[in-house]
């Protein structure tokens, strides 16, 4: 492109058309007077006309003009629109939320609706498109949130006290940070062990095509158990050794609990550690070995000092992949009294209370996407050297 | 000097070098030359023990090479291969340091020795040091290849087809340079190459090998003349073996003083090939040259019955 008429961006173009409807017509929040009667909803326009309905649908029009002819300027332009939006959409909030509750309404809930759920989704992709059409870094990439984030932070401190998420976390605090950290204790755990687990593996696979095939074999399988009927598997077991060995049984080993999900959590976790460490340690240019070797290399150092580092892009992508599916199945692990944010997730769908549902699910989305953007850019950043 | 010995290789029940007894004398440069599954890149590859020969024996100065420690052996050994091999996550002056640190120089001296090889071989330091190899051309990347193999200055250097993947222009210059380093720092080099006009360009010696055997070794006029057998005459380029053997003729061997005659009007250099010589005077229609040195002054003249009657004596 560059040159003459620019093509319109027809990602953002449909994006940002598809913000501006979702905005316009469905529902973007609604008011319950408290937990239990079911609220009623309100869409963008029925609770501030206006300028601060202008607020918002100026900037995603400017966003669509942009995305029309977009040369690097208005790309640049656009971007920073699209934060300003992300930034907006809490303060909107909480201006809505000042003008449906009153005084009077101490219980009052306000719920997020489908409208401002789908507009920070169709925004998030909108700033990716753009980040990528820009070609910014990836810590670019995060630096754009900030605002978003800051935005959040302030309003939830200051004015979102009636958002029902708000008042859902409220209520047990200490119930959340507790979860909060089983989960992530049980993920760190689980893929630590993995690793080291996996490594071993890795390398005696690299040394013996039996243990190989055999390896291979036992894992996938364990990967074809559904989580749930693995976790009903390892009762039995787990509840025997709890009650017959003294030890196990004073670290707390029972048929439910931490064990039986930590054990489920690590044999999910070995097939893809595993695969990605052998695949990345096969897959080095032979070459490149044959020459490290020819020049005179022992085997310890063309292990440590070509094999690994050049495996090692490999190996990372592997732990991101683990880390990402662990977060997720430590969710369902709640369901045997593991503890962990699934906890709420399940009590939620109990009580039929989406809210709380949402003050399980949002963290660990957060989390899972934390870990892959982590483990994604150390991947990137090792590569660097030239994995050409 | 480099010695083979009735030397064996089998994989499985597939031999792969069959009997073979070679000698390079030191300071010689010697082509393995042979159609692909030959064994010459095996051969290669037994005398640095990347590949264990099976019967026979392998000298180096008269030691058995299986007395050596083999890492210690290949320390002392420089290899350079096709796809070069080098390490992609390592710079190029990492690249071309690996062997002085593994055998533990001081860095200094280490420092020095890197940025030498890479004036050596025509690589600007200050631009091409902290280089990856995935930013480098084929003809750069495979300087540094051969500026790595150089680096602990080795007595033997193996060279397994080099130049192979190199389109035809970079591949002569290097050769070209291959021949000035060559001519300066007197190693001892096994090349292997399917390239017979590499290996006539560059070998003292010159080994035809054919399924594990060697068929015919000798200077390669000698094979020029008198091949053995009719595979190594086709290998040799058939009825273009005249062309081949005036591409290893200089013209200054051939031409003569400067005579009374008026200066003929075509001009080729001293340094030229008979080849190149033919060429010119085909393509201008006349039979005498004037032979010029670097400054392009006349030293002498090169007629069409010397170039040929050269050959015959």
């Amino acid at each position: 492109m560059g040159e003459g008429r620019v093509s319109p961006n027809w990602v953002v173009l449909s994006l940002m058309l598809a913000c501006l409807a979702a905005w316009l017509i469905l529902d973007a929040v609604s008011v319950a007077p408290n937990r239990i009667v079911p609220g009623s909803a309100y869409a963008a326009l029925e609770i501030m006309s206006g300028w601060p309905a202008l607020l918002l649908t100026a900037p995603m029009l400017a966003v669509v003009v942009l995305a029309w002819r977009p040369d690097q300027q208005r790309l640049k332009l656009a971007l920073a629109t699209t934060v300003l939006l992300l930034a907006l959409l809490p303060l909107w909030l909480s201006a809505a939320t000042a003008v449906l509750v009153e005084p009077s309404m101490p219980q009052a809930r306000v719920g997020i609706g489908p409208s401002l759920w789908l507009l920070l989704f169709l925004l998030l992709l909108v700033l990716i498109e753009l980040r990528t059409r820009l070609a910014l870094s990836r810590s670019m990439g995060w630096c754009l949130l900030l605002p978003m984030i800051v935005s959040w932070w302030l309003s939830l401190a200051l004015w979102l006290e009636p958002l029902a998420l708000q008042r859902e976390y409220q209520a047990r605090s200490a119930q959340f940070t507790s979860a909060l950290t089983m989960h992530l204790v049980l993920v760190g755990a689980a893929v630590a062990a993995s690793l080291v687990l996996a490594a071993l593996l890795a390398l005696a696979m690299r040394r013996h095509a039996g243990i190989r095939r055999a390896g291979f074999g036992v894992l996938n399988f364990l990967q074809t158990i559904p989580s749930l009927a693995l976790f009903g598997l390892l009762l039995a077991p787990l509840a025997w050794l709890g009650t017959h060995v003294d030890w196990l049984a004073a670290i707390g080993v029972s048929g439910i609990g931490w064990a039986p999900a930590f054990l489920a959590l690590l044999g999910y976790s070995l097939l893809p550690m595993v695969r990605n460490i052998h695949v990345a340690l096969e897959e080095v240019d032979p070459a490149v070995i044959e020459s490290a070797r020819g020049m005179g290399m022992s085997r310890r150092q063309v292990f440590l000092q070509v094999r690994l580092p050049l495996a090692l892009p490999i190996v990372i992508e592997g732990i991101r992949i683990t880390t990402v599916q662990a977060i997720g199945l430590t969710a369902v692990a709640a369901l045997i009294g593991a503890g962990g944010l699934g906890t709420f997730i399940f009590q939620g769908l109990g009580q039929a209370a989406m809210d709380m549902v949402l003050l399980g699910a949002l963290p660990i989305i957060v989390m899972a996407l934390f870990a892959d953007a982590l483990f994604g850019s150390l991947s990137e950043r090792l590569r660097q050297g030239g994995t050409a | 000097m480099i010695e083979l010995f009735d030397v064996t290789k089998r994989f499985g029940s597939e031999v792969a070098v069959d009997g073979i007894s070679l000698r390079v004398e030191t300071g010689e440069l010697c082509a393995l030359v042979g159609t692909s599954g030959c064994g010459k890149s095996t051969t290669l590859s037994m005398i640095n023990r990347l590949i264990e020969h099976d019967g026979g024996e392998i000298h180096l100065d008269g030691q058995p090479v299986r007395s050596f420690d083999e890492v210690a052996l290949r320390r002392r050994i420089g290899y350079v291969i096709q796809s070069t091999g080098l390490f992609p996550h390592w710079t190029v002056a990492r690249n071309i340091g690996l062997v002085p640190r593994l055998l533990k120089w001081p860095k200094g001296r280490v420092r020095e020795r890197v940025e030498e090889l890479m004036q050596l071989l025509g690589l600007p330091v200050a631009e091409f040091a902290d280089k990856y190899p995935r930013q480098l051309s084929g003809g750069q990347a495979q300087r540094v290849g051969v500026a790595r193999a150089l680096a602990a200055d080795p007595d033997i250097l193996l060279m397994d087809e080099p130049f192979g993947a190199l389109d035809p222009i970079t591949r002569e210059t290097l050769q070209h340079e291959l021949r000035e380093l060559q001519a300066r720092l007197h190693k001892t080099i096994v090349f292997v190459t399917h390239d017979m006009d590499e290996a006539l360009a560059l070998a003292d010696r010159l080994v035809v090998m054919h399924q594990g055997r060697i068929v015919q070794q000798g200077k390669p006029i000698a094979l020029l003349h008198d091949p053995v057998n009719p595979f190594v005459e086709s290998l040799l380029g058939g009825m273009d073996r005249g062309l081949k053997e005036a591409a290893l003729i200089q013209v200054g061997e051939r031409m003569l003083p400067l005579g009374p005659r008026l200066l003929a009007s075509e001009r080729i250099a001293y340094g030229a090939s008979l080849s190149q010589a033919l060429s010119v005077m085909l393509w201008h229609q006349v039979d005498r040259l004037t032979v010029v040195d670097e400054e392009d002054i006349p030293i002498g003249e090169l007629s069409l019955r010397r170039l040929l009657g050269a050959k015959a004596s």
